[in-house]
């Protein structure tokens, strides 16, 4: 059973000493800001399997083949319009080519940049390509919203991205400390229990997340003018449910360290990765087929769109329920078991 | 690797019981047996009546206090008192009595603002002892409790553990410092694992059956020795003093009569001198 004063007691310690720590306050608040403008324009790569609808109403069939020529796109043929715009503004697609004789549409989402500018850059090309004196105009149309920056799309990532690296490490240093000073062994021989230990820490670190994540929304929404579509809510509670699985995550891997020194180790070992391969910087599509499997089982991925659909496109919980939202709780079930699992066996 | 073979003890309620012996000797390992944690491979273990086994349900009634010290350096005394209290379900006016008398007992009340880091080694120490009491258990295990405090404060943790033992509580201390085991009611000497000897203090010197020694400085200790054995006493020479194995403090005017010293000194035998004749060690 869990008594849930016990929960508060060490929740209440770790906000304490959290309190204290002044310059991790000051490197949680300050790190989103310093990335984002490091970061915030750059970066595109070889892109491959941008879902791309197709509708041909007649007139430029080189244009066309260009298209089918390029190893970016999977193409999806379609009937109408419509259709094509239904299927990207739920997201089954990235965007879409709509071909008449006298007009070219690129339905583009907004909200990935790079999958945008890569759609745009090829029908600018393939206009070129196409058979001189039947040349028709491009016009772009944005499913959501507007033309969006780097900013834009990397402002809700952020979010997800340094509460997970803050807190995993954060919370494996704090159980490295735990086991050297003793205090765990002295847990061990009290009423509390490994779970009323991780859920307290998870109560206490979540309230420094909320804290952490409103500052960089408010930073994001104010300073860099990224909307903010959804509700801010559901945004946090995206936020919360990636900490806690972040914090179990980091005490099960604590159980590997023996030192402060050895869990800055397991930074390229877990963290790296995220950042590299969880579509914060660059989206999902644009990562080597042969490694892209990993990203399908990094939390961060699902964080990271989840986030950036909630901000960018309003989506509600149900929108992003399955996989974002699904994939999380199952992530944070499996590291807390796995903390727990771990913090027991050290009894006996 | 065996540990703990062939171990058997029995240690009362409401005594204080010293874990006496060398580093290694297990001291640590038999009270992380007691509070369960670690599994025993065979025999049998007891913890206030409970089967071992079932340890877990007695942590209320348990105070371990480890060798690490387990408190939280970027805590204040204050709030590391008031986080073991809350583990406990002490609050209210309950834990604010408790911490004010424990504070007044190891001498920090004068410090309860500061950073349980900046405390000296001693303070820390007595704040972990604090820590460690603060729910009124039953069964005290205290793993080398007065390591670096000065000796005026040791002898008032002395005082209140005996008090605590007068009052029913059962208190296990570890300790390598023979003067420590003497003010114990019980104490259990350990060797590899083994309890080389155990008893009071008292008991023990008199089954080592030692005696005490004279201690002479002669001017004379080559000739003045023999004429002391032609007497008929045991005596050996160490260094330049000539040492006596007396029977009683009565023979020390017989042996005046017989020699002039320029100094002398009486030594009773050391509960120390008796353990290594117990356990046959040299």
């Amino acid at each position: 059973m869990i008594d849930i004063r016990r929960v508060c007691v060490v929740a209440l310690r770790v906000v304490r000493q959290l309190k204290r720590d002044r310059r991790t306050i000051g490197l949680i608040t300050f790190a989103p800001i310093v990335l984002m403008m490091l970061f915030g324009y750059a970066l595109s790569g070889e892109m491959s399997g941008i879902q791309l609808g197709m509708v041909d109403l007649g007139g430029h069939p080189a244009f066309i083949s260009h298209f089918e020529g390029m190893k970016e796109f999977t193409i999806l043929h379609l009937g109408s319009e419509a259709d094509a715009e239904r299927l990207v503004s739920d997201g089954r697609l990235n965007g879409a080519v709509v071909i008449s004789p006298s007009e070219i549409h690129l339905l583009l989402d907004a909200t990935s940049p790079q999958i945008a500018n890569a759609i745009r850059n090829a029908a600018l090309s393939g206009a070129r390509n196409d058979v001189p004196g039947s040349g028709a105009q491009i016009v772009e149309k944005y499913i959501y919203g507007y033309d969006m920056d780097m900013t834009d799309t990397i402002g809700p990532a952020i979010l997800g991205l340094v509460v997970f690296f803050f807190t995993f490490i954060n919370a494996a240093v704090a159980f490295v400390r735990e086991r050297s000073q003793g205090t765990l062994e002295k847990f061990m021989v009290s009423p509390l229990s490994s779970t009323e230990i991780v859920s307290g820490y998870i109560l206490g670190f979540s309230l420094f997340t909320l804290l952490q994540s409103t500052t960089t929304l408010l930073v994001v929404i104010i300073v860099f003018g990224v909307p903010l579509k959804g509700s801010p809510l559901l945004l946090l509670s995206i936020v919360i449910l990636l900490g806690a699985g972040a914090l179990a995550l980091g005490t099960f891997f604590s159980n590997f360290a023996r030192s402060e020194f050895q869990v800055v180790q397991f930074i390229p070992m877990v963290v790296i990765p995220q950042i590299i391969l969880s579509g914060v910087w660059w989206p999902i599509q644009s990562i080597p087929d042969f490694v892209r499997p990993i990203s399908y089982i990094l939390p961060l991925t699902y964080a990271t769109d989840a986030l950036r659909a909630v901000m960018l496109k309003g989506s509600n919980l149900r929108d992003v329920l399955y996989p974002d939202i699904t994939a999380l709780v199952v992530f944070f079930t499996i590291s807390f078991a796995a903390a727990i699992l771990v913090l027991h066996r050290e009894v006996a | 690797m065996r540990a703990l073979d062939g171990l058997t003890v029995r240690i009362p309620r409401g005594v204080t019981y010293c874990l006496l012996g060398p580093n290694g000797s297990g001291k640590t390992t038999f009270i992380r047996a007691i509070v369960g944690l670690i599994r025993l491979d065979g025999g049998d273990l007891h913890v206030l009546g409970k089967h071992v086994s079932s340890v877990r349900s007695l942590y209320p009634r348990i105070g371990y206090m480890t060798q690490h010290r387990a408190l939280y350096p970027d805590l204040t005394v204050q709030e590391n008192m008031e986080f073991f209290a809350g583990l406990y379900g002490i609050d209210g006016q309950r834990r604010k009595r408790r911490i004010a008398e424990l504070l007044e007992m190891v001498e920090l009340s004068d410090h309860r603002d500061r950073l349980a880091g900046a405390l000296s080694g001693g303070m820390y120490q007595r704040l972990s002892l604090a820590c460690t009491l603060i729910h009124e258990p039953e069964l005290l295990l205290l793993d080398e409790p007065t390591v670096g405090v000065d000796p005026a404060l040791r002898q008032s943790f002395w005082m209140y553990f005996d008090q605590l033992a007068s009052e029913g509580k059962t208190v296990i201390i570890t300790t390598h410092l023979m003067d420590e085991a003497e003010r114990c009611r019980i104490v259990g000497y350990m060797r590899a694992g083994r309890m080389a000897a155990e008893g009071s203090p008292e008991d023990i010197l008199r089954l080592a059956g030692l005696k005490p020694h004279l201690e002479l400085r002669l001017e004379d200790p080559e000739g003045e020795a023999s004429r002391l054995r032609s007497e008929g006493y045991d005596v050996e020479m160490s260094g330049e003093l000539v040492r006596i194995r007396i029977d009683g403090h009565a023979q020390i005017k017989e042996i005046l009569e017989i020699v002039a010293p320029l100094d002398m000194r009486l030594r009773e035998p050391s509960l120390e001198d008796a353990f290594l004749t117990l356990s046959g060690a040299t």
